[in-house]
């Protein structure tokens, strides 16, 4: 069965590895608020940071573009900085990027690679923890808002989020419901409906 | 000072019992652009707690290299109290505070997930009328809980203290003036860890020992409040279509 638990709370009696957990005295406790399902024994959060590992996708904006590199900002706990020794891409302030992790340096500077200047368009700020109900299972439900909006949306695991094209409303509005509405089950068929109701 | 009368026909002055709360209610994540807040309404007292962070360690040589730093400000509002507060900002107290509500957190927080940033928490005092640190932790760590960072408890305050020789629990304003005992108290309510002890006056032992348990019963009633008010957005999202 799934709940909602709350930090501090007890999930089980023996220590397990799950992921946001620790053990104390031989028993298993949550350190964030999620839902909790104790047949697999996962615990997903519903409020959580973002914590940046090799190869993710983000959205940034940069911040100050210099001669060999730039500062991003990613709406993060640390600072994104891109090298242009390695990638060809012009770049000037304020431009929304996309740019994929490579890693996290001693220093406390997220290093990005392949950066992409997305032209135009709007961004949005969304809780990172609900980033992977966006893109759901194979990303079908972003490619469900994308098809049938007609908008090109670029997810960031930073929980920033590009759109543009089509009806950036519509798109927007899902998204903040996919947001609200996260871990309640049934996600995909509700946002089918609602998409399918305002198209008309 | 001339001594009040604090306890008439075996009750307080706000007619509660010797045990009993003031009327709590917390809501959660009132403030949009922090990472997690909370407000409470704890008898008079009206507080509004908000957590940002974490984030880069501002001014950069507070920063510590192996673990986050917790920054706290306290600060009680120019109209909050029915006494003078002049300038706003930080006094005496209000350092004073900011830094027992650190330490608090600091024991808390899982602080060596994110070196070399600064969770920073703020608490705001709108109105007050006696216990705010306790009401401002409380509602600190409901904060905390909504912003998302790992904590390994929920810690909760309450305060007790002593008129004549009776413990009386969570003193408001007048009982904390002019009683003979005042002792807030913070607990991480899973293992009863103390992470906060202050006390103004004396108390025995057995008082002492009174008082512990006293905050301890309530406590209970306390961690419920605080994850009823976490739960209560996520609930009414699925009642929606429960129906």
């Amino acid at each position: 069965m799934k709940k909602l638990v709350t930090p501090g709370e007890v999930l089980s009696d023996k220590p397990l590895r799950i992921d946001n957990s620790l053990v104390e005295e031989g028993k298993t406790i949550s350190t964030i608020m999620g839902m909790y399902d104790d047949q697999t024994s996962s615990l997903i959060p519903i409020e959580g940071l973002w914590y940046p590992r090799p190869g993710e996708k983000v959205i940034g904006v940069i911040e100050e573009a210099r001669l060999n590199t730039c500062n991003v900002a990613l709406n993060a706990p640390y600072k994104g900085i891109i090298i242009l020794k390695f990638s060809e891409v012009n770049m000037v302030n304020n431009d929304i990027i996309e740019a994929t992790v490579k890693e996290l340096d001693k220093t406390g500077t997220i290093v990005l690679s392949r950066p992409k200047v997305l032209y135009g368009g709007k961004i949005m700020a969304v809780k990172p923890s609900k980033v992977p109900r966006i893109l759901g299972k194979e990303n079908t439900m972003i490619t469900q808002v994308s098809q049938s909006t007609k908008a090109s949306i670029s997810v960031g695991m930073n929980g920033l989020v590009w759109v543009k094209g089509g009806d950036v409303d519509l798109a927007t509005k899902a998204i903040n419901q996919i947001v609200e509405e996260a871990h309640v089950s049934g996600l995909t068929d509700r946002i089918a409906a609602m998409l399918k109701s305002k198209q008309q | 000072m001339e001594k009040l009368e604090l306890l008439i026909n075996g009750k307080r002055l706000d007619g509660r019992a010797m045990d009993e709360l003031r009327k709590i209610s917390i809501t959660a994540s009132p403030i949009r652009n922090a990472t997690g807040s909370a407000y409470i309404e704890w008898g008079n007292n009206k507080i509004l707690a908000a957590v940002y962070g974490p984030r880069e360690a501002l001014p950069r040589h507070t920063a510590d290299p192996d673990r986050a730093v917790v920054k706290c400000r306290y600060t009680m509002a120019p109209f909050s109290s029915l006494e003078e507060h002049g300038r706003p900002g930080m006094n005496r107290r209000a350092i004073e505070i900011s830094k027992v509500t650190k330490e608090v957190f600091e024991n808390v927080i899982l602080l060596d997930l994110f070196p070399g940033t600064s969770i920073d928490i703020f608490v705001e005092v709108l109105q007050s009328d006696g216990g705010t640190r306790a009401a401002g932790i409380t509602c600190a760590s409901v904060a905390l809980a909504a912003s998302g960072i790992p904590m390994r408890d929920m810690p909760y305050a309450v305060s007790a203290g002593k008129v004549g020789e009776t413990v009386i629990l969570d003193l408001n304003k007048i009982e904390d003036n002019y009683s003979d005992a005042d002792m807030p108290m913070a607990i991480n309510p899973r293992n009863k860890e103390v992470t906060l002890l202050q006390m103004d006056g004396e108390l025995t032992k057995d008082h002492f020992k009174q008082a512990v348990e006293m905050i301890l019963k309530s406590g209970e009633a306390i961690t419920k409040l605080q994850k009823e008010a976490l739960r209560l957005p996520y609930e009414k999202a699925q009642e929606r279509y429960n129906r």
